[in-house]
C-alpha cells in the first residue's frame, strides 16, 4: 500500500468554480515528488488537502491508512504529513528557536525529556545545532526556513510537504533547503515539493504538472519535460539546461533530446 | 541622468555602538544613462541599502561620501527629494503588497497625483491608461475593479503601472521577479525590455538570478561586505574567477559550461547570453547550420 | 532595518538574569509596595530602596547608565508632578515666593517615588526577556484557570505578539518606503492631512497582517495545535536558591521600612489595600 493515496479528489472554494477536479496520485515511502503549474493552477489547494487543512469535497486522501475525511484521524494525518509554507516569517510561533521547535511535540503531549531529544534530532537534521537558543528574526531566510522544517520534523513525519518553501529565498537559501531535502530522503522521509523552479523539479523522482485543477502531465522528470509543446501551452518551460540543449540541437549539435539538468548538459557537451 | 557615487558609506544604528552595522563601506560607482545595470552580491552585502539611496529613501549620512543623480546632489544640504523620486522610480520586492486604493485606477494614479498635483483629471486618465496598457492590462476591464480582487499576476502588473505612471527616467527594481511562475517571469522580463527600449532610460535591477544578469544587463556592480568589488560587464564579471570566488556568487549556467569546456581544451569566447553561448560553442566545435 | 534593538532586554549571564521570571515579577511588585510604604518624612526609607536597586543592579551586571537611562522617557512626567507640588502646594510655611516647605518636601517625595519605581521596573525588563516575562505572567496567572480564565491562550497570544513585533516593524518600514517612492508625503500638512497620508500605509499593513495570520493559523494547525488540552510544556520554570535569596532580600527591605516608619507604614498598607 502506498504511503499517501490521493483518490479522485475534488475541491471548490465556492459553488461556481472547482479548484480541483478528480485528482489522483500516490506517493511512496521516501519518494521525492515535485508539483509544478502556473499560479492559480490548484497546487496550493492540493497541498492543503494533503494534511487535512482542507477536506476533499469528493474523493479521499489516505495517509498510512488514515482518511482525512475521518474527523478523528486529523492528528494522525498531521503527525505523518508535515507542511512547510512559503513565508518563513509567518510560520514560526516563538521568539527562541528551541521553543518554536517544541511547539509541535507540546501540542501532542509529548513528555518533556522526549521533546528535548526531538529538538536535538530536528536541529541536527537541518544542520542548525548551533542555533538552539537563537532568535529566529535575526536569521537569514534560508536559516529561518530550516527552522520551520525542523519544527515539522519534531513531529516525526513520514512525508514533508514544501509549499513553495523556496520561493522567497535567495540561491544560497535554496541550496540549503535542497541539501536538507537530500538528507531527509536518505532517512526515508518522502518529500512533496510545490515549486516554480523547474531546476528543482528536474531532480525529483516524479513530476506532477497541474493545470486548472487537474493533473495535466505526470511522470519522471524526463517524461514530463519531454512534452515540450504541452508544457509551454501550460505556461511552463524547461529548466535552463534544457533550453540551451535545445538551442544547440537546433544548430545541428549532437545533443540528446532529453537533457534537463546542468550535469547532463555538461556531460553531452564534453562528448562533442 | 547619470548616477555617480563616490566613497558612499552608510551605518545602521550609528548612535548605539553595540548595534552599529556598516552596510555600505566606501562605495564608488558610475552608472551611465541608458544602462540596464545589475546590482549583484550575496544577501546582506549592501545592495538594498545602496539602491535605496538612489531616490533618497535612505539619506546620505554626514561626511559619508558623495552621491549625484543627474543634477541632483543628494549630499547637498537641500535636495528636492519629491521631484527626485518622480524621476527615479522604485519597485520593491513583492510590489503588489503596497496596493491600497479602492480601485485600480486610483492606485495607479496615486504617484501621479502626488508628483504632479496640477494635472487635470483628463491628463491623469491618459497617463494611467498608458501605464496600465504598457503592463499588458486592458484599461477598461480593470480600472474600476478593486485591486484586491485581481489575480496575483494582475496585482503585480497594477503595482508596476503605479510606479511607471510617473514616467521615471531611472527605474530601480529590487528582486522584481520573486514569486512569479515561469510564464509570469518571462512576461515580466519582456516588459522590462520594452520599458527600457522606449519608456525609461536607465534600469537598475537588484537580482540573485545570474542567468538573468548575463542575459539582459549591460553592466553590473558586484557587492560584498558593503563594498563594490567590481563594476563591469557581465562578461567580464563572470570570467573573473577570483572575483566570483571572493563575492560568493554563482556562475550563470552558460559561464560554468564555458569554463568546463575551457578545462577540456575548447575555447568558446562568448558574452554568456544563451544565444551568444550557443553561437560560440558551434563556432568552436565547427557545428554548422543556421538557426532555425 | 536589521538588528533593531527590541525592548530593553540586556542579555547577560548573571544571578538576576538566571532567576525565575515569576519570582522576579513578584519581587518587583513587593519592591514597589515597599517604595509606597515609605512616608514623606522618612527619607531613610528611600535610601534603603535605592540601596536595594543599586545592589540588584550590581548583581545583574547591567551597566548603571542603562538603568538610569530608563528615567529619560518619563522625565517630563516627573518634572510636571514636581512642579505641581512646588508651586501649588499651599501647606506649611513659605520659604521663598510661593514655595512652601511642605511643597518642597512633597515634590522631592514624588520625584523619589517615581524614579525609584521606574528604576525597579526597568531593572526587571532589562534582566528578563519578553518571552520570559510572558511565561512568568502565565505562571503567575495559572491559578486563574480555576475560574475558567484562558491562561494558556492568553499566554500564547502574548508570545506570538512578541514574536511578530519585529516582523511587523520591518514590514511597516518597507511599505512606508514603497509609498514614499510613489511620492507619498508623511511629514508636511496639518494633522488631518497627515492622518490621511497614513491610509496608504495602514491598509497594506492590515492586509498583510491578515495574510500572515492566515498562514500562521495554517502552520499551527499543521503542527497539530489543538488548544491547551493534553498539552505538555518543554520549558519548565524552576524556583532555585536564587529566587529564595531575592525574596528574602526584598522581605528584608519591607521589614526595614516598616521599622523605620513605625506606625505610618501600617496606614500606608491600609492606603494600598483601599486603592485595590
Amino acid at each position: 500500500m502506498p504511503l499517501l493515496e490521493v483518490k479522485n479528489v475534488s475541491y471548490s472554494y465556492d459553488k461556481t468554480t472547482k479548484a480541483l477536479k478528480g485528482v489522483s496520485f500516490n506517493v511512496e515511502e521516501g519518494e521525492f515528488v515535485a508539483i509544478v503549474g502556473h499560479n492559480g493552477s490548484g497546487k496550493s489547494t492540493l497541498a492543503r488537502l494533503l494534511n487535512g487543512l482542507l477536506k476533499p469535497a469528493d474523493g479521499e486522501v489516505v495517509v498510512d491508512g488514515f482518511s482525512s475525511s475521518d474527523k478523528n484521524a486529523v492528528f494522525e494525518i498531521r503527525k505523518r504529513v508535515g507542511m512547510v509554507f512559503q513565508n518563513p516569517d509567518n510560520q514560526l510561533v516563538a521568539s527562541i528557536v528551541e521553543d518554536d521547535i517544541a511547539f509541535g511535540p507540546e501540542n501532542l503531549g509529548v513528555p518533556r525529556e522526549e521533546i528535548g531529544k526531538r529538538i536535538d534530532f530536528a536541529l541536527k537534521a537541518v544542520g542548525m545545532e548551533n542555533f538552539r537558543k537563537a532568535t529566529p528574526t535575526r536569521l537569514s531566510g534560508g536559516q529561518k526556513q530550516r527552522i520551520a522544517i525542523a519544527g515539522v520534523l519534531a513531529l516525526n513525519p513520514k512525508i514533508l510537504v514544501l509549499d513553495e518553501s523556496t520561493a522567497m529565498l535567495d540561491p544560497h537559501g535554496r541550496k540549503e533547503i535542497a541539501e536538507v531535502v537530500k538528507r531527509l530522503r536518505a532517512q526515508g522521509v518522502a518529500v512533496i515539493a510545490i515549486t516554480h523552479y523547474m531546476e528543482e523539479a528536474a531532480k525529483a523522482d516524479k513530476v506532477i504538472v497541474m493545470d486548472r485543477g487537474v493533473i495535466a502531465l505526470s511522470g519522471t522528470p524526463k517524461q514530463v519535460f519531454g512534452q515540450k509543446e504541452i508544457l509551454s501551452s501550460l505556461g511552463l518551460e524547461l529548466p535552463a539546461a534544457g533550453i540551451i540543449a535545445d538551442k544547440l540541437r537546433a544548430r545541428g549539435a549532437n545533443i540528446p533530446n532529453d537533457i534537463i539538468t546542468e550535469e547532463e548538459l555538461a556531460e553531452a557537451l564534453w562528448k562533442l | 541622468m547619470e548616477i555617480v557615487a563616490e566613497n558612499l558609506t552608510f551605518t545602521y544604528s550609528a548612535q548605539t555602538k553595540r548595534l552599529a552595522f556598516r552596510a555600505l563601506d566606501g562605495v564608488s560607482v558610475d552608472i551611465k544613462e541608458g544602462e540596464f545595470f545589475g546590482i549583484i552580491g550575496r544577501t546582506g552585502s549592501g545592495k538594498t541599502t545602496f539602491v535605496q539611496h538612489l531616490n533618497g529613501l535612505i539619506k546620505v549620512q554626514k561626511d559619508s561620501g558623495r552621491l549625484l543623480i543627474g543634477d541632483y546632489d543628494l549630499t547637498a544640504k537641500k535636495c528636492d527629494y519629491k521631484s527626485l523620486r518622480a524621476k527615479v522610480g522604485m519597485l520593491f520586492q513583492y510590489p503588489e503588497h503596497q496596493l491600497f486604493a479602492e480601485t485600480v485606477f486610483d492606485d495607479v494614479a496615486f504617484a501621479l497625483r502626488n508628483f504632479a498635483p496640477k494635472l487635470t483629471e483628463k491628463e491623469v486618465t491618459v497617463r494611467v491608461k498608458e501605464a496600465l496598457e504598457l503592463t499588458g492590462l486592458t484599461f477598461d476591464r480593470v480600472k474600476d475593479k478593486s485591486p484586491f480582487d485581481l489575480s496575483g499576476g494582475q496585482k503585480r502588473r497594477v503595482a508596476i503601472a503605479g510606479v511607471i505612471v510617473a514616467k521615471p527616467e531611472i527605474l530601480v527594481l529590487d528582486e522584481p521577479a520573486a514569486g512569479l511562475d515561469p510564464k509570469g517571469k518571462r512576461e515580466f522580463l519582456e516588459l522590462l525590455q520594452r520599458l527600457h527600449k522606449d519608456f525609461v532610460k536607465t534600469i537598475i535591477i537588484v537580482s540573485h538570478d545570474m542567468n538573468l544578469v548575463a542575459e539582459y544587463c549591460t553592466g553590473a556592480a558586484v557587492f560584498s561586505g558593503g563594498k563594490i568589488l567590481a563594476a563591469k560587464t557581465p562578461k567580464e564579471i563572470f570570467s573573473d574567477g577570483e572575483l566570483i570566488k571572493e563575492s560568493g556568487l554563482d556562475l550563470p549556467l552558460t559561464a560554468s559550461l564555458t569554463e568546463g569546456l575551457k578545462k577540456r581544451g575548447v575555447t568558446a569566447d562568448n558574452d554568456f547570453t544563451a544565444d551568444g553561448f550557443v553561437e560560440s560553442v558551434c563556432r568552436a566545435l565547427n557545428i554548422g547550420g543556421k538557426t532555425r | 532595518m536589521r538588528d533593531v534593538a527590541f525592548g530593553s532586554y540586556f542579555p547577560a549571564e548573571s544571578f538576576v538574569h538566571k532567576m525565575d521570571a515569576r519570582a522576579k515579577i513578584l519581587i518587583a511588585i513587593a519592591y514597589m509596595v515597599a517604595v509606597f510604604l515609605v512616608s514623606a518624612f522618612h527619607f531613610l526609607g528611600f535610601a534603603a530602596c535605592l540601596l536595594f536597586v543599586i545592589i540588584a543592579t550590581c548583581v545583574s551586571k547591567v551597566p548603571f547608565l542603562r538603568v538610569i537611562k530608563s528615567i529619560k522617557t518619563i522625565i517630563f512626567f516627573v518634572l510636571f508632578s514636581a512642579i505641581l507640588q512646588l508651586f501649588f502646594n499651599k501647606q506649611g510655611t513659605v520659604l521663598w515666593w510661593i514655595i512652601t516647605d511642605v511643597g518642597l518636601i512633597n515634590a522631592g517625595f514624588i520625584v523619589a517615588r517615581i524614579v525609584l519605581i521606574v528604576l525597579g521596573a526597568s531593572l526587571l525588563t532589562l534582566t528578563t526577556s519578553p518571552v520570559e516575562l510572558a511565561d512568568g505572567i502565565e505562571g503567575l496567572l495559572y491559578p486563574l484557570k480555576w475560574i475558567k480564565f484562558p491562561v494558556h491562550e492568553f499566554a500564547l497570544i502574548m508570545s506570538i505578539a512578541l514574536r511578530f513585533i519585529p516582523t511587523l516593524i520591518d514590514e511597516t518600514d518597507r511599505i512606508i518606503k514603497a509609498q514614499k517612492a510613489r511620492g507619498a508625503d508623511f511629514e508636511s500638512g496639518n494633522i488631518f492631512k497627515r492622518a490621511k497620508a497614513l491610509i496608504p500605509v495602514l491598509i497594506p499593513l492590515l492586509i498583510s497582517s491578515f495574510r500572515r495570520a492566515d498562514e500562521l493559523a495554517d502552520a499551527m494547525d499543521s503542527r497539530c495545535y489543538a488548544g491547551s488540552k493534553n498539552r505538555t510544556r518543554y520549558k519548565k520554570m524552576k524556583l532555585t536558591f536564587r529566587d529564595l535569596i531575592g525574596v528574602l532580600f526584598v522581605a528584608g527591605l519591607i521589614v526595614g521600612i516598616v521599622y523605620l516608619n513605625g506606625f505610618y507604614a501600617l496606614s500606608g498598607l491600609a492606603e494600598i489595600a483601599g486603592a485595590l
